[in-house]
């Protein structure tokens, strides 16, 4: 058994705004995983779909609801069917791509999303599994494919290899326990994926961001 | 965290503990957050629904028109003193048609375990609300029951219909509320057990259909069927019935049925309800593209 599901909140909720909480709630979810991991401000997002996110996209929702999320709009947020306008009235341009081929990651509901600034380009690849629970399976950053195992929460830190480890130390003293990890060389320093039975709360996460050069928390 | 029905029930026995009070516990272990702030969160949950569940009374229409105004049917038709069936089953009628009316009207809705079958669990608990005037507490408890039943169905099989049909969604919502319909009741854990397991059952094998893809239709009704048969489901199990088959396998069963069905018949909109000709024209009104009948019913 994975447990996708690790909170109460997860089946009894989101609360959110109609009519699909896999192609509405959780494309929520996945835009706003996107606008976490890319710093300062992009002037385009481009949406690529696959399989049923590709055929159904329209009917639910999913268009508005990925760009509520890039916005940094909550699931349950009024203004959420009115995202694509907001954003395109803020001068950001919008992009939508249907593909035929499969997913590139393996699940029906698959949405890429790239955000695109002057000084920085990321792409994140999530799927919403049920329930307006998603998994991050892919990232992209400085052109460098990072493959995550998915589920969440996990936390994604960088910096030199001692304090990666010193990180993941840190979170077994605070009883987080680590279901899986995933260390790779990244540029210059390493990159490792944490993904965690419980929630980081903040100040854990502060103090794990003094010994990474930069974490994300999914 | 509780993997089984099995252990949670084994649980709730050993430690002499409602349900609900060991979902609470598993909780705040996830999010270290303390008890008064999860019961916060929940009540939270549960205003959202019974806004939605007061608004979809009121008359509601989707853009599409595809669904909308008829839990304002049936509250007129109660209140008339109509119905065959008793009260405490029309007010699961009416809320569950409401706040699935609701939904589709891209209204606010607490997903329970998701959108499309967000009208079950109120359906069933509002009803009994009506007769038995349960505490906010109580109400908050019940949720927390439901939840617990539904993170070991979604980790165990599937609760979305992409991946498991109908019988994944309001299956799973239906199993759930029974469930904690037992336990708000006065049932045992065993006997809240019994009823997930019985509600379970009955809609296994359910498909997912929406015409034209959208959550409307049959997907407003069928939180009806989920509602009825979770009250039915708790009454058997208080009654001391059993299912005879324990409910992990039947959710096993439920997963194994869900791999077996064909794309065609997960919320694809091409088989089934989705493809009879009133669908086929209802699709081409609103999307204006030219459908074709794709039920082949090939395993894919």
């Amino acid at each position: 058994m994975t447990a996708n599901y690790r909170s109460v909140f997860d089946i009894i909720g989101p609360t959110m705004i109609g009519p699909s909480s896999s192609h509405t709630a959780g494309a929520v979810k996945i835009g706003r995983a996107a606008r976490k991991i890319f710093v300062g401000q992009f002037h385009t997002v481009q949406v690529d779909y696959y399989e049923s996110f590709a055929a159904t996209h329209k009917g639910h929702g999913t268009d508005y609801a990925i760009v509520a999320g890039v916005l940094g709009f909550k699931e349950d947020d009024p203004r959420v069917p009115d995202a694509v306008t907001i954003a395109r009235d803020r001068g950001i341009k919008i992009v939508f791509i249907e593909h035929t081929i499969p997913s590139p990651i393996g699940h029906p509901n698959t949405a890429i999303v790239t955000l695109e600034g002057h000084h920085e380009k990321i792409k994140l690849a999530g799927c919403s599994i049920g329930g307006g629970t998603i998994e991050v399976r892919q990232i992209e950053l400085l052109g460098q494919r990072i493959k995550l195992r998915g589920p969440l929460p996990t936390l994604v830190c960088m910096g030199p290899r001692k304090n990666l480890l010193l990180a993941e130390e840190k979170l077994k003293n605070e009883h987080i326990n680590v279901l899986h990890k995933r260390l790779s060389k990244f540029k210059y320093e390493f990159i490792q994926e944490l993904n965690t039975d419980k929630l980081t709360p903040p100040q854990t996460l502060n103090k794990l961001a003094q010994m990474c050069s930069r974490i994300i928390e999914l | 965290m509780y993997q089984t029905v099995a252990d949670l029930i084994a649980a709730a026995e050993r430690q002499h503990h409602p349900l609900w009070r060991l979902v609470l516990d598993q909780e705040m272990e996830y999010s270290k957050q303390p008890e008064a702030a999860i019961m916060e969160r929940m009540r939270g949950q549960l205003r959202v629904m019974e806004e939605a569940a007061r608004k979809g009374a009121a008359g509601v229409q989707s853009p599409t028109g595809l669904s909308g105004g008829d839990a304002a049917k049936i509250k007129r038709y109660r209140e008339n003193g109509g119905g065959l069936a008793g009260d405490t089953m029309l007010w699961a009628i009416q809320n569950a048609i409401a706040t699935n009316e609701v939904n589709a009207a891209m209204g606010v809705i607490c997903a329970t375990p998701t959108a499309g079958s967000s009208g079950t669990i109120p359906g069933t608990l509002f009803s009994l609300d009506q007769r038995f005037h349960y505490t906010d507490d109580e109400k908050v408890h019940f949720l927390l029951t439901a939840g617990g039943f539904g993170m070991i169905t979604a980790n165990n099989a599937m609760i979305a219909g992409a991946t498991g049909g109908c019988q994944a969604e309001v299956g799973s919502a239906s199993a759930m509320a029974a469930a904690a319909a037992v336990e708000i009741n006065g049932g045992t854990p065993r006997q809240s057990a019994e009823a997930f397991a019985m509600a379970m059952s009955n809609l296994l094998g359910l498909v997912c259909d929406p015409v034209a893809g959208l959550v409307e239709l049959p997907c407003v009704k069928r939180n009806v069927a989920g509602a009825v048969n979770a009250l039915a489901a708790a009454d058997m199990a208080l009654a001391g019935i059993s299912n005879r088959i324990p409910a992990d396998e039947v959710i096993d069963a439920m997963r194994r049925i869900g791999k077996q069905m064909p794309a065609s018949l997960r919320e694809t909109g091409r088989g089934g309800i989705a493809t009879t000709p009133t669908a086929l024209k209802m699709k081409m009104r609103i999307f204006g593209e030219d459908v074709t009948n794709e039920d082949d019913g090939v395993v894919k």
